[in-house]
This record gives structure tokens, sequence and C-alpha cells, in this order.
């Protein structure tokens, strides 16, 4: 081949601070997605039709569209839609934690949906009233057998902040893609960012294979 | 004693049961329980043993018919909209335990107890893990307080599931299968610490497939099949010498199998 591979010529220091800003963004779309995706899977759940069908609506977009078109959707319709100019940034977070809250919504309704029958009429033997059996027995239940796939979802979400390089926020990528073109060498840095990506996202993947193997003993 | 003793403790009348249209599971059941009753409902799957238990406990709805306790009725469908009464006050004098051991995984043995007598009624803490500690050490679990229900065996985790309906004081209790899902080793202790509450004169209504702790527990044996009371008396007769056909049949399919 010939190729001769020269490290030495990629610079660290802007793909150190693409990472900080990566982080950031998956941090902030975490917070989103986590926190009110709750709120949207109970939405999901609501028996009163008006409700229900605008937060299907709302997660089904996410779900049915490609991550990449929805960031520039956001990038190039919001402001041109709404009147509304933000930094882009702040357009790539909101862009990637919708998309995390629409996922995150479905996994709290599917951790929702098994809270075994068998918990909820021991809860009624007991005499909990209806709130007192989703804040006891629901919520904990469902919170606790949806984190491997929050955390699933997260990593997810911490790979997809790359696309946002295209609507030039200076993450990893965005970093990445500027240094090859000055280095003239793509096969280095790409071969870094890849091992930083995957640095960051292996440990998370192996808690969630450890928390599922636990769970199911739990379960057991 | 103010309560003559012929006065019901429980008093079933004309119950009706259905899931969807066609599916008939009570067919108009009328039993009469009196104070310190042993009750052991036996019969074959899908006569509505389970059903009645899970009815009195409120858990399903019902078609008609109206259930009272201590005199005070609490489960009734009898208005033309055909809604399910329930008062929750009465029924929560009534305790039951599951088949399949619902003990709340999150929470630690000594939670579980302690979940209900704090939030339900708003007992100290300090007092209802004291009661509970007392009663873990009656049946034997003193030593699992802090454990949690996937680190104990079934057999254990029913102990406490009975335990966790004591710590509300029932003045009846239900028992709906709670030795199905044990392997075969586990059924004696939880058996034993149902004698244990049946010495103490706890009016309990157990449903059974096993008929030697059918024997040993019942003051009064319910036949129950297709969704009615085919026999019901003393032990001695509905499980020695019963006088309908169909209970017959059944006691010597069920005698058959386990000899």
């Amino acid at each position: 081949m010939g190729y001769s591979f020269d490290f030495q010529s990629v610079s660290f220091g802007p793909l150190w601070e693409g990472l900080i800003v990566t982080l950031e963004l998956t941090v902030a779309a975490n917070i989103i997605g986590v926190v009110l995706g709750f709120p949207l899977a109970l939405l999901i759940m609501s028996r009163f039709a008006p409700v229900r069908l605008p937060a299907m609506l709302f997660v089904e977009f996410f779900r049915c569209t490609p991550a990449i078109v929805q960031i520039v959707w956001f990038f190039y319709c919001v402001p041109m839609l709404f009147n509304v100019f933000l930094g882009s940034m702040t357009m790539g977070i909101l862009a990637l934690g919708l998309n995390l809250m629409a996922f995150n919504a479905e996994a709290y309704r599917a951790a929702i949906q098994a809270v075994p029958r068998e918990q909820l009429d021991a809860g009624i033997a007991l005499g909990l009233n209806p709130l007192q059996r989703t804040l006891y027995i629901v919520l904990p239940t469902a919170v606790r057998a949806s984190i491997p796939v929050l955390l699933t979802n997260g990593i997810g979400i911490f790979q997809q902040t790359a696309l946002v390089a295209i609507v030039a926020v200076q993450d990893l990528m965005y970093q990445a893609k500027t240094l090859a073109t000055e280095t003239y060498r793509p096969i280095e840095t790409f071969t870094i960012v890849a091992l930083v990506y995957f640095a960051v996202s292996f440990p998370v993947s192996q808690i969630v294979g450890y928390l599922e193997r636990r769970r199911q003993l739990m379960m057991s | 004693m103010t309560m003559s003793f012929s006065a019901p403790l429980v008093k079933i009348q004309s119950l009706h049961k259905s899931y969807g249209p066609h599916i008939q599971v009570l067919k108009g059941l009328d039993i009469e329980m009196k104070p310190g009753e042993r009750v052991v409902v036996i019969g074959p799957s899908g006569g509505g043993k389970s059903t009645l238990l899970r009815v009195m406990m409120g858990l399903e709805k019902i078609d008609s018919g109206s259930i009272s306790f201590g005199g005070k009725p609490y489960i009734s469908s009898e208005g033309a909209d055909r809604k399910t009464e329930i008062d929750t006050e009465v029924r929560r004098s009534i305790g039951m335990v599951f088949q399949h051991y619902t003990l709340f995984p999150h929470l630690s043995v000594i939670q579980n107890l302690i979940l209900a007598p704090c939030k339900v009624r708003g007992e100290a803490k300090a007092s209802a893990t004291k009661r509970a500690q007392a009663l873990l050490e009656r049946f034997g679990l003193g030593a699992k307080a802090n454990a949690y229900p996937a680190q104990l065996s079934g057999g254990q985790k029913q102990r406490v599931a009975i335990a966790r309906a004591l710590m509300l004081d029932p003045k009846l209790m239900l028992f709906d299968e709670v030795t199905s899902a044990l392997d075969p080793e586990l059924v004696a202790e939880v058996e034993q610490v149902i004698l244990q509450l049946a010495a103490q004169d706890m009016p309990m209504m157990i449903v059974t497939h096993d008929m030697w702790f059918a024997k040993n527990i019942a003051s009064r044996v319910i036949f129950c099949a297709g969704g009615v009371v085919v026999e019901d008396g003393p032990p001695e007769q509905v499980l020695g010498s019963p006088k309908e056909e169909r209970t017959r049949d059944f006691i010597d399919r069920v005698f058959h199998i386990r000899h």
C-alpha cells in the first residue's frame, strides 16, 4: 500500500474542544429526553384521544424520519416557520433532545405497561388508592425497568450528535472534518475520532449489559 | 359477644359474573360464612373459585348480586346502570394472598410490610417497623427483614406476602391457590403459617388444589363447579363421602392422581 501513517500531525487540541461540545450536546439532549420523556409517555397512554393522538404523532414523527433530516429541518425550517432564530448549538440540542424524548417516551411506556397486573392487584388488596399505586408501585418499577433502554438511547444520541456537524455545530465530528482537510490526514484523524466515540460508548454499553443480566436475576 | 352466633360474617347473594358476552364464570352464587369459619373452596379449573375470591376483594367487576361483610354491604351491582359499587372502607377489613408472590420487587421485605400501614393508615414508620419485625420473627423470617424479594425462596416470599396482608389487621383472609406455584418441598412451610393463623381463629376462605391441606384446615368445604355451589358441608362429608355425583367424580379424580 505504501501509506505511511503520521499521527503526529493530528493535533489533539481541536479534537478535545470538539469532544467537549459533543458531550455537552449529549448531556443536554439526555436531560430533555429523560425528564420530558416520562410525561410524554403518560400522554401517549391517555384514554382521552385529543391528548393521546398529538402525542403519538409527535413520537411517530421522530421515530419514522431519519435523525439527519430532523436536524436539517430544525435548522432551516424552524427559523422560517416560527421566526425564531436560535444559535446552532441550541438548535442542535433541541433537535437531538426532542428526538430522544420521543424514543424515551416509548421506553417508559413499554416499562409502565410491563408492570405485572398482579402487582397492581396486590396494591388494591392492600388498600392503596390509584395515585398511591402509581407512585409507589408503577413508577419505581417502571423507571428501574426502563434504565437499560434509556442508557442505550442516550448513547445512541451521543453518536447521533455527529450529525449536527453538518449544520455547523463545532462538535467532535466537525473538528475532525476540518482537521482532516487541513492536515491531509483523514485516515489518522477519523481513526482517532472513531476510537474516541468508541471509548465513550463501549463502557456504557457494558453497563447496559450488566444491568440487563442483573434485572433478569431480579425477576426470576 | 353482642353478635349472635348465626350472624354471617360474609353474605354473598346471587353473584353473577361473566367475561365478555359468552363466558359466564359465576352463575348465581350464594354463600354465607359465619365468624370463625375456615372455608375451603375446591373444584375444577374454570369453575369460578379464583374469580369468587377476586370479586370478594373487589378486583373484578360483577354483573349482578351483592356481598356484605359484617352486616355491611360493600360490593353490589344492582342499580339500573349495572355499575359495580365497592365500599373501600369495608373492603379494607379483608386481606388477600395470591398464587404468584406479588411482593414489590423494588422494596425490601420490611418495606413491603410497612408500605400499606404507613401510606393507607398513616401509621408512624417506627411503630409499623416494630410490628413488622415482630410478625417476621413469628414466621421465622426475622433475619430476612432487609432482604429483597429476589433473594428469597418461593416459600419465603409467600410467607412474607401473608405477613404483609396481616399488617393491616384483616378480619378475613383470602388465600388464592397460594401454594400452587411453589416447589413441592416448600409447600409445607407456607401451609404451616396458615395453620398457625387458623389456630388463632382467623376467618379465612381458601382456594386450593391440595386436598391434604384442605382436610387439615377446613371447618367447611364448598365444591364449586360451573359457576355454582354444587356441594357445601363439613370436610368429612364433602371430601370423604360426597353426596353429589359431580363432587364424587372430582374427588375420585383428584385422589387418583395423588396416589
